[in-house]
């Protein structure tokens, strides 16, 4: 075994994955969304065989079966959650504070626990199907304690106006990876909060320019001067504009809008750059048995490719979802849709009018396969190539005295996190 | 992009080489490589790990799925999950004859007992839970919250008629034809003033429709009025949806709906949900009130007629003008129509006439005509 270090390799082809993805989410529309068991599951196997640390590819055991079970096992328990809690939160709402908006918010700070809960179990089940050379990884029992870390960590970041943000990236990443291993070898997160403060750097300096930006247009040199005009009066202004083509409302230095777009994009590109470079960050204060990771990963890479990828995949989406409505307008007439709303369609009715739903339902249907398939493409593959190729391991004398640590049987799998539609890209 | 290293290969041999991975240590082992056709087996030598060596019967073996990169191939032997040889070539992969056989699942009993139980769960939920307590916390809703309710959900009507960027739709607000429907619900005897009374809109749409919302808000569309031939056709289509009010049933409707679309939503995943959610969704709502509690508002009509003096027959020549005037034709009207009931909805109407009897007008053809106007 070479005691210096590995590097990581990454195989496989974009064509390759664009078929098994568009080959997989064919079925998964064909069978009503209950293939994306197996989706996942080939999905999954496909990316971590790719991934090849020292030559040797990470492999993916997980069972589609498994993963129906669990799916099944978490909507016995939260539809009765679900159903009940939202129907007297509506309740409340309607009785108390008459609007049915609280109800609806309730109802989503409910859930958030259950939230953070499935997406930690969801991390368990996934490294506990995950190998590399033969050995388990895994990660010890502990939802719960991340629900409540998360939350306080939430909230603390929230009073604290996002300064803290950095601080609650690194605890419940060191919470996560406290409790991983590597066969009998557990993983230790070292380092300090305050070293993922400079990735935090691009994002706060956009968004101390979009403030200033902000502050410069609406009180130092106001846009729109008169502004003691009321809100009607710019409205008003705004359909002039609109109808005669002529501004009534003295715009002072209109060219300072242009400023909000390099903004704005600084913003995207800080945000991306945060959450990869603190995962490059944290990588290289992770070790196990001595054995080391080290992550070159490029910020203005990523984010490169994760603006391009996201726009190329939804664009497509956008031009589907015209070409969708286009033609339910044209199988249904404009009306459709708010007879729709009101409940006062039976599509059942007669026959033409259900052909129609189903023509509209299956159009819909592979513009979201499409997308996917897309965006695995282009954004996933990508990313995880990226990911892949910057990373080694030093020092990896150390894996000679790792061994195997016992199977990590759970019935639910990830179910929690499939019914909750926590979106994991794969 | 470089391929990862290629594994060693010791050319005196000539033997196929591997890494063979005995599932307790991340230690690739060299492994030379031999098939005996004749016993049936794979011979795994590793001199420095295992001097014995592995034999893999050949029908045993099989190869891991949907791995990326066409080199290589990685093996699994039945008789023990956790051991894996990485193979640099695929020559040998022709020796083994099962290569790509399943295990049959195990615990499908298991599995079919929770698909069971899940849905069993949302049966009982959307069948039966979430419709007792909403008819149950129906009652306790107070009138305030009712109305406010109902008047979001109207303000959203009218917007969505309208179409987006444009001012909600007007409601009809003819003077004499107001009169008229208010002379109208007076004469049914539907109580007048407070907060809690009964408010009707006309609505400036050719749709032939009319409904009910939470906290008293009874709407009809013009196009209603258009298709009724007397007042006393709108008067019964007015006592049935006070009837609906009455029994609270567009509240109970509007709980029903918030307990079972979360339920919906949970079912179908992120990818192929949103069709299969929005279509079962509108199947769910388009049922929208049981046939009892249809019913129920035809008896309310029945007896408020009968009081009013109009005769409750006309609340079934409505439903027989609307099914044979448009037939298997749109929006509200198709839903009346298929409806399995309608017949013996409209038998129902005219039995609940009394016989021979003579029965008045509810308004006067000045004030039918005003209210025919009411839109102009």
């Amino acid at each position: 075994m070479p005691p210096q270090g590995f590097d990581v390799w990454f195989v496989g082809n974009r064509s390759a994955l664009f078929w098994l993805a568009l080959k997989s989410g064919f079925w998964t529309v064909l069978t009503l969304g209950f293939y994306r068991f197996w989706m996942k599951t080939r999905l999954r196997r496909w990316y971590w065989s790719s991934i090849r640390p020292g030559g040797h590819p990470l492999e993916y055991v997980g069972d589609p079966l498994e993963k129906l079970l669990g799916f099944f096992i978490a909507v016995v328990i939260l539809t009765f959650y679900i159903g009940i809690v939202n129907l007297l939160l509506m309740f409340v709402s309607f009785s108390v504070f008459e609007s049915s908006f609280l109800g609806y918010f309730a109802s989503f700070l409910g859930v958030i626990p259950v939230w953070f809960y499935a997406q930690y179990r969801a991390r368990r089940y996934v490294l506990g199907r995950t190998r590399w050379r033969g050995v388990r990884f895994g990660l010890e029992p502990g939802a719960w304690g991340y629900a409540w870390r998360a939350l306080v960590h939430w909230i603390i970041t929230l009073c604290t106006a996002g300064i803290l943000w950095p601080r609650m990236t690194f605890y419940l990443e060191k919470y996560k990876t406290d409790r991983t291993f590597f066969g009998s070898a557990k993983l230790v997160q070292g380092g300090r909060w305050q070293m993922l403060i400079p990735a935090a750097m691009p994002f706060a300096a956009s968004a101390l320019s979009l403030g200033v930006l902000g502050v410069w247009i609406v009180w130092l040199d106001p846009l729109i001067p008169q502004s003691a005009a009321s809100f009607e009066d710019i409205l008003g202004g705004i359909d002039n504009l609109a109808d005669l083509g002529q501004s009534p409302l003295q715009w002072e230095a209109a060219w300072r809008l242009w400023l909000l777009i390099p903004a704005l994009m600084l913003l995207i590109y800080g945000a991306v750059h945060y959450r990869f470079v603190t995962k490059r960050i944290l990588a290289n204060h992770k070790q196990a048995h001595g054995v080391q990771l080290r992550s070159k990963l490029n910020g203005l890479r990523i984010s490169m490719i994760y603006v391009l990828g996201t726009t190329i995949a939804y664009l497509i989406l956008a031009v589907g979802l015209l070409g969708i409505i286009g033609v339910a307008v044209g199988l249904l007439g404009p009306e459709a849709f708010l007879e729709e709303q009101m409940g006062i369609v039976d599509p059942l009715g007669d026959l033409p009018r259900w052909l129609s739903f189903a023509i509209i339902a299956a159009l819909y249907l592979s513009v979201f396969l499409f997308w996917s398939v897309l965006h695995h493409a282009f954004v996933t593959y990508p990313l995880m190539r990226h990911m892949a190729l910057t990373l080694s391991l030093l020092n990896v004398a150390g894996l000679a005295q790792v061994s195997q640590r016992a199977r990590d049987e759970f019935a639910e799998a990830e179910g929690f996190a499939e019914a909750l539609d926590l979106g994991a890209a794969i | 992009m470089s391929g990862p290293p290629e594994l060693p290969v010791t050319p005196q041999k000539r033997l196929p080489m591997g890494a063979y991975f005995d599932g307790d240590s991340p230690v690739p082992r060299d492994a030379t490589l031999r098939v005996d056709r004749g016993a049936g087996v794979l011979e795994i030598t590793t001199p420095d790990f295992m001097p014995s060596g592995l034999r893999w019967p050949l029908g045993e073996i099989r190869l891991l799925d949907d791995i990326a990169g066409k080199e290589g191939a990685i093996l699994r032997w039945t008789g023990d999950p956790l051991a894996r040889l990485h193979l640099s070539q695929r020559e040998l992969l022709r020796d083994m004859p099962h290569l790509k056989r399943r295990t049959a699942p195990k615990g499908r009993g298991r599995l079919a007992a929770w698909a069971f139980a899940a849905v069993a769960a949302v049966a009982v939920q959307i069948g039966v839970l979430v419709p007792l307590l909403a008819d149950r916390l129906a009652t306790f809703v107070p009138p305030a919250g009712e109305r406010a309710l109902g008047e979001a959900t109207f303000e959203q009507i009218r917007q969505a008629l309208a179409g987006t960027g444009l001012p909600p739709l007007p409601t009809c607000e003819g003077e004499d034809g107001v009169a008229a429907l208010e002379q109208m619900l007076v004469a049914l005897g539907v109580e007048r003033g407070g907060d809690q009374a009964v408010q009707v809109f006309v609505l400036d749409h050719e749709m032939v429709n009319a409904f009910a919302l939470p906290g008293g808000y009874v709407v009809f569309f013009r196009g209603m009025i258009d298709a009724a031939e007397s007042p006393n056709e709108i008067a019964a289509v007015l006592a049935h949806e006070v009837g609906h009010v009455e029994n609270r049933d567009p509240t109970r409707h509007a709980l029903r709906s918030a307990g079972s679309i979360g339920i919906l939503g949970l079912l179908f995943g992120d990818f192929a949900g949103g069709a299969a959610v929005l279509f079962l969704t509108e199947q769910l709502i388009s049922a929208r009130y049981s046939q009892g509690a249809e019913s129920g508002a035809d008896e309310y009509a029945y007896s408020v007629l009968e009081e009013a003096d109009i005769s409750p027959a006309a609340l079934g020549d409505i439903f027989e003008r609307l099914r044979d005037k448009y037939g298997d034709a749109e929006g509200v009207v198709a839903h009346f129509v298929s409806h399995p009931t309608l017949g013996s909805r409209i038998t129902a109407a005219r039995d609940a006439a009394r016989e021979g009897a003579d029965y008045g007008d509810i308004l006067s053809d000045e004030d039918w005509t005003a209210l025919q106007a009411i839109c102009d």
